[in-house]
């Protein structure tokens, strides 16, 4: 067996929730890297204001070495094995005399990357990169300080700050992203199972209820479901009932077919029982042979119609009539009968192919059998209401004797008894009775106007 | 008349064969499908009974295999179903009439006998050549509107003759679509119901009905009289 399609929920919730987890994720690392960048330029002007605090509190000697500032910009510079570090490379002048390079307080003993030089305006930011033990970010500012009456001072300013503090504030910020973030998705979600389920509550009301009609607790399918529903549970009402209706039918013709043939059965049994013998017992036992005979043909082929129109494709009249004709041309070519068409292009037949033969085959052979050179047959189709679809008007014409007013009713009723043999209109019209009956149709007889024999009419309602 | 019989069922095949033979048809019969493809190719029929539902090969293959084989005979079709679609079906695929299940055996006959009359081109069921009359349906003759006496063999020779009026009938013909298959070819009978029909029909002999086309067969030589305007309806039913 294959396996069970995922639920209309869960396909939803999981595309939902794939949608979901890749906006929130993609807005995440955008917002992440925004982050980045603001904190990291945040952190280069720091640099630079350092720096130039450094400028600002230092001076070159008139021997053209650097005098370091007594005082820092920012205390950390002071502390041994700090956060924050400075550097100057290029002729110092110290205490103890002259060197090449200066470093702050707190860089002192640090491993530290403070030996390039960067030409004089350039200013470079790097990080984070390794130094004092860990990573750092450095800004180096290249510088030509101004000697009057002499040549400019080279010196190269870096300034570093220890890369744990920019990542500290980079996890706090992240780590409240995220939990907003995936505390919307939870949110999301939630919100979504619950229109989900709110909106396929119909679906389910419609299965229980089908459930529940399948158990015999119900009739049909009761209640109010939303528009889009309602189309399809009238439908499936009509196939409801029109199952039922067959089933009703099945029953009936078995229990009508028992009851009829008994009767036969016991003219038979009588006969036999009373000694009746030769040729009186023979021609009994034809008589209800051929009673039999009929009572058969007639339930079955009332079994057998279908009936079904609500899913029944539309079926063009046309062709299926010169089908019909023609066969009947054949059958009744002594006759030299004419049968005319009247067909509209627009008439439609909403049922099994079958009944429509079966249809056109008994009326149109009545009206071969009884005609004297005419037969017409037209088909109109009835302006439709609404949505529903056309009816159909069918009338077979013949220019035969017709039927008498007073005879009309009788005909019918015998038709529609169809358990005794009945002469001319026979067994034929009780079929086509019988099927109108299962599409809901009507019959009626009257006098053809045009070629002055019978005329039947039947009427096909719309939908 | 020669009349092909294909029906699977034994006691209804039997029945009406012998009921046919009666009636003075030749029978062959075929037990399905391909038999009566097989007898439908090689034997010239009259007409021919097909059943619908058969082993082997459907009625309605059988009849569209026939047609497709040049069979030209008129075919009747018996079904048990009795439906339009059924029916239309096995018209468009080339037979000729239907009758369903169960029918009078009446029924069946006059069917085939109008079945054979339309096909040698006779619309009534009276045939008429100047002053003999052959009713197919009661089986009588009547010469200048007095009855002849003939056997029943002399009757079937004489319908096939007349179906077949102002036409050349080779002996060979004659033979086939009477007799049934074991029958003597060789013998002169033919020639005495011949004799025989000439003097019943005309003993005066100034009529000359049967001409004799020496090595060929034999000629109805009264030409066909105008059908009378319309036929009666048949029997409503």
């Amino acid at each position: 067996m294959a396996a069970r399609p995922l639920s209309l929920q869960t396909r939803s919730l999981l595309a939902a929730g794939f949608a979901l987890a890749a906006f929130l994720g993609l807005t995440g690392i955008a917002l992440d890297a925004a982050i980045y960048e603001t904190l990291s330029s945040a952190l280069r002007d720091r640099l630079q204001s350092y720096v130039y605090a450094i400028i600002a509190t230092s001076d070159v000697a008139r021997s053209r070495h650097w005098l370091p500032p007594e005082v820092y910009p920012d205390p950390r510079f002071n502390q041994p094995g700090g956060t924050l570090f400075a550097g100057v490379v290029g002729p110092v002048d110290t205490n103890n005399g002259e060197a090449k390079s200066w470093r702050s307080t707190s860089a002192l003993g640090a491993q530290l990357p403070f030996d390039a030089m960067v030409s004089p305006g350039e200013a470079r930011f790097v990080g984070p990169v390794d130094g004092a033990g860990g990573k750092i970010y450095m800004l180096s500012q290249g510088v030509s300080w101004i000697v009057p009456h002499r040549d400019p001072v080279n010196l190269t300013i870096h300034v570093a700050e220890d890369a744990r503090l920019l990542d500290a504030q980079r996890d706090v910020f992240r780590r409240t992203l995220w939990t907003y973030l995936g505390g919307l998705g939870v949110v999301l979600l939630a919100l979504l199972l619950f229109t989900l389920r709110w909106s396929l509550r119909p679906l389910r009301r419609v299965a229980d209820d089908l459930a529940r009609v399948e158990r015999g607790e119900r009739e049909r399918l009761a209640g109010a479901y939303p528009s889009e529903l309602a189309g399809f549970a009238s439908n499936l009402n009509d196939f409801i009932d029109s199952e039922r209706e067959h089933l009703q039918r099945y029953r009936n013709t078995l229990s009508d077919l028992a009851h009829s043939l008994k009767t036969p059965l016991a003219v038979i049994r009588s006969e036999l029982e009373s000694g009746s013998e030769g040729e009186k017992l023979r021609w009994s036992v034809l008589e209800q042979a051929g009673r039999m005979d009929q009572i058969v043909a007639y339930q079955l082929s009332r079994a057998a119609t279908s009936g079904h129109t609500t899913f029944a494709a539309p079926i063009r009249i046309g062709l299926h009539a010169e089908e019909v004709v023609a066969s009947l041309e054949k059958v009744y070519a002594s006759r030299n009968i004419l049968c005319e068409f009247e067909i509209d292009e627009h008439a439609r037949f909403y049922g099994e192919q079958g009944d429509l033969l079966e249809i056109l085959g008994n009326l149109l052979e009545n009206a071969f059998k009884w005609a004297q050179h005419r037969v017409l047959l037209s088909a109109h189709a009835l302006p439709h209401v609404g949505l529903r679809r056309a009816g159909l008007m069918l009338i077979v014409e013949d220019d035969g004797p017709g039927i008498q007013a007073e005879k009309v009713e009788h005909l019918l009723q015998r038709g529609a008894r169809g358990d005794e043999r009945v002469q001319g209109h026979g067994i034929g019209l009780a079929i086509v009775q019988e099927l109108l009956k299962a599409y809901r149709g009507t019959l009626e007889v009257s006098r053809s106007e045009a070629l002055g024999g019978a005329a039947f009419t039947l009427r096909l309602g719309a939908g | 008349m020669r009349v092909l019989l294909v029906e699977d069922e034994a006691p209804l095949r039997e029945t009406l064969a012998a009921r046919l033979k009666r009636d003075g048809f030749a029978v062959d019969t075929a037990v399905d499908g391909e038999e009566g493809l097989y007898l439908g190719r090689e034997v010239p029929f009259d007409v021919a009974i097909i059943d619908l539902g058969l082993p082997k090969m459907s009625g309605m293959e059988l009849i569209a295999e026939l047609r497709a084989a040049g069979q030209r005979c008129p075919i009747l079709i018996l079904t048990a179903r009795g439906s339009w679609q059924d029916k239309v079906q096995g018209l468009k695929q080339g037979a000729d009439d239907y009758l369903v299940k169960p029918f009078h055996v009446e029924e069946l006959l006059a069917r085939l006998n109008a079945l054979v009359r339309r096909a040698s081109g006779w619309t009534t069921p009276t045939l008429e050549c100047g002053p003999i009359v052959l009713d197919t349906t009661a089986q009588i003759v009547t010469v200048n509107d007095q009855p002849a006496d003939l056997t029943s063999y002399e009757y079937k020779v004489l319908e096939y003759l007349m179906l077949h009026a102002g036409e050349l009938v080779s002996k060979a013909d004659l033979t086939e679509h009477i007799y049934q298959q074991d029958f003597d070819r060789d013998s002169n009978v033919l020639e005495v119901f011949i004799g025989r029909l000439r003097r019943k029909l005309d003993p005066e002999n100034t009529l000359k009905p049967i001409e004799t086309v020496r090595g060929r067969g034999y000629r109805f030589a009264i030409p066909r009289n105008e059908s009378s305007a319309d036929a009666p309806p048949p029997a409503q039913g």
